[in-house]
């Protein structure tokens, strides 16, 4: 005997219409979630560097003098280390700025001391502000945590909205799917009272539903998420290929979590509509006798 | 609460206690209906059109609850069941619609399965019967047409084979011979008989074929403006008095 019918016949057009919904809102979801995750990886990422790291600004100061308030800073509780920076590196900083023909002799600059404290240390940038003053040298401290937490504050607003958005489509798929399943249910209204008359318990009807739901929510899961795994990895293609500077980019790879997402996506899709049309149909049916 | 076999000797198969229907607000379709059928009984049901045979069946069936009233079948009141036990007391209902309820999307040996499949049953445990019942009713040929390729009389005999082939202990069919030829009729009704004789099953036709209902000597009620009564000019007495009268002569 060949392969039992479904009970519930396949409906081609309205189901490929929902497969592509379903699929498009879970694309959307997965790139949001990699997004999120991008973003809290960047932030740490990029305040664990900065945390901790002072750069002290000596306008006046000449490469004796930069000397002694090296060791004025070291000698300071609470810090680990200073480096004075040379005048190559200060002239890579100002790169950017002037170009790569080197500054005029003529030009003014400050020394530049490079400053890393210890991890506990509380209220460092205003110790060495005052112990320099008192020793005479015209200075400015420049925190780096003030910016990590300008950045940070940043970071934590875009993660929230690239997980309100991963929610929002999350539900948007949950009701598209249960509005699906309820014109399913009503297109299927003899099917389903045949059932019910022939003794089939509510459970079963919802059964054949979520079944079917299931596996398109699992499909379209799928989709949506190996569509998102080639978006992601054409952008990280393209920002490496391009040589664009991706110091701003420190995330922007996938790891194993990633992938984690990705697999994650079509099981989430899969049981989302699942119960959207358990509950729809049980609903459903509780209205008839 | 578990329904078992021995039931089927409950003293009522089915009691229809002071049972009134309406739809929406309009008038009462059926209005105070005491009905009481036996087990191993069977019966008529008679009517005008649109004198509410099919809603009473859909009352007797468990498709409708009443308006006002009780609707007891074994002697469980319908109204006091949970889902789960209605589901049970509609297995052991067999009903023939009709406008048949086929599923188009299944042959007539899937159609006629269908219960069966809804019981959990395997398939291999019920091929060998369902063929068996869809070569009686003569469609041993076509069980693995669908429902759109068959003819009306073909539809209805997929339609009784769907019925009975979980041997209920009550079976309803609402003109059940009327996309039939005579003989197939007649062929249809010794069907019904033989399940009500051999397995004591409660059978209750609604018809409009009074040529059908002579056939068979069985209490016959008749629905007239929302009300049951028995029909005397049909059904055992009229003949018992038609015989007396012939006898006389």
């Amino acid at each position: 005997m060949a392969k039992e019918t479904p009970l519930l016949p396949v409906e081609d057009a309205r189901e490929m219409a929902l497969f592509f919904v379903v699929g498009a809102l879970c694309f959307l979801a997965a790139l949001a979630t990699l997004s999120a995750k991008s973003t809290y990886g960047a932030a740490r990422s990029w305040t664990a560097e900065v945390e901790g790291e002072l750069t002290v600004s000596l306008p006046d100061a000449d490469r004796r003098g930069a000397e002694s308030a090296r060791k004025l800073i070291e000698a300071t509780e609470g810090v680990k280390e200073a480096r004075l920076l040379s005048k190559a590196e200060i002239d890579a900083l100002l790169e950017p700025n002037f170009g790569s023909r080197g500054l005029p002799e003529s030009l003014p600059l400050p020394q530049l001391i490079a400053v890393t404290a210890e991890p506990d240390a509380q209220f460092i940038g205003p110790t060495l502000e005052r112990r320099l003053t008192e020793a005479g040298f015209a200075n400015a401290v420049d925190e780096h945590a003030d910016w990590a937490g300008d950045v940070r504050r940043m970071l934590a607003i875009a993660r929230l909205v690239a997980l309100t958005a991963v929610a929002l489509l999350a539900s948007t798929a949950v009701a598209v799917i249960a509005f699906a399943t309820h014109a399913a249910l009503l297109a299927r209204r003899d099917i389903v009272d045949v059932l019910h008359l022939a003794g089939a318990r509510d459970r079963y009807i919802a059964g054949l539903f979520e079944r079917r739901f299931w596996l398109l929510g699992l499909r379209a899961g799928a989709v949506g998420a190996l569509l998102a795994l080639g978006a992601a990895a054409a952008m990280i293609f393209a920002v490496h290929s391009s040589g664009a500077r991706t110091g701003l980019l420190p995330e922007l790879s996938l790891d194993f979590q990633d992938l984690l997402i990705l697999v994650l996506t079509p099981v989430i899709a899969g049981l989302a509509a699942r119960i959207a049309a358990r509950v729809t149909v049980i609903r459903s049916l509780k209205s008839v006798m | 609460m578990t329904l078992s076999r021995h039931d089927l000797f409950d003293d009522v198969a089915v009691r229809l206690d002071g049972v009134s229907l309406r739809y929406d607000t309009s008038e009462d379709i059926l209005s105070g209906i005491d009905l009481v059928l036996k087990p191993g009984s069977f019966s008529f049901l008679t009517g005008a059109s649109g004198a509410g045979k099919t809603s009473l069946l859909k009352l007797l069936y468990l498709a409708l609850k009443p308006s006002q009233g009780e609707v007891s079948l074994f002697g469980r009141p319908t109204s006091r069941l949970t889902r789960d036990q209605l589901s049970a007391l509609r297995r052991r209902v067999g009903v023939v619609f009709q406008e048949f309820r086929l599923l188009d999307h299944l042959t007539a040996y899937e159609n006629v399965a269908l219960p069966l499949r809804v019981l959990g049953r395997k398939e291999s445990t019920y091929r060998s019967d369902v063929e068996e019942l869809l070569a009686w009713v003569g469609l041993g040929e076509r069980m693995h047409a669908r429902p759109p390729t068959l003819s009306g009389g073909e539809q209805q005999r997929v339609a009784i084979a769907r019925a009975v082939v979980t041997q209920p202990d009550i079976l309803i069919a609402d003109e059940p011979t009327g996309n039939v030829d005579p003989e197939m009729g007649s062929r249809l009704m010794r069907l019904f008989l033989e399940l009500n004789k051999r397995r004591a099953t409660t059978v209750i036709i609604a018809t409009h074929d009074l040529g059908l209902v002579r056939q068979v000597e069985a209490p016959v009620f008749r629905l007239q403006h929302g009300l049951l009564v028995q029909d005397v000019e049909y059904g055992p007495v009229a003949r018992r008095r038609t015989d007396i009268a012939k006898a006389a002569e």
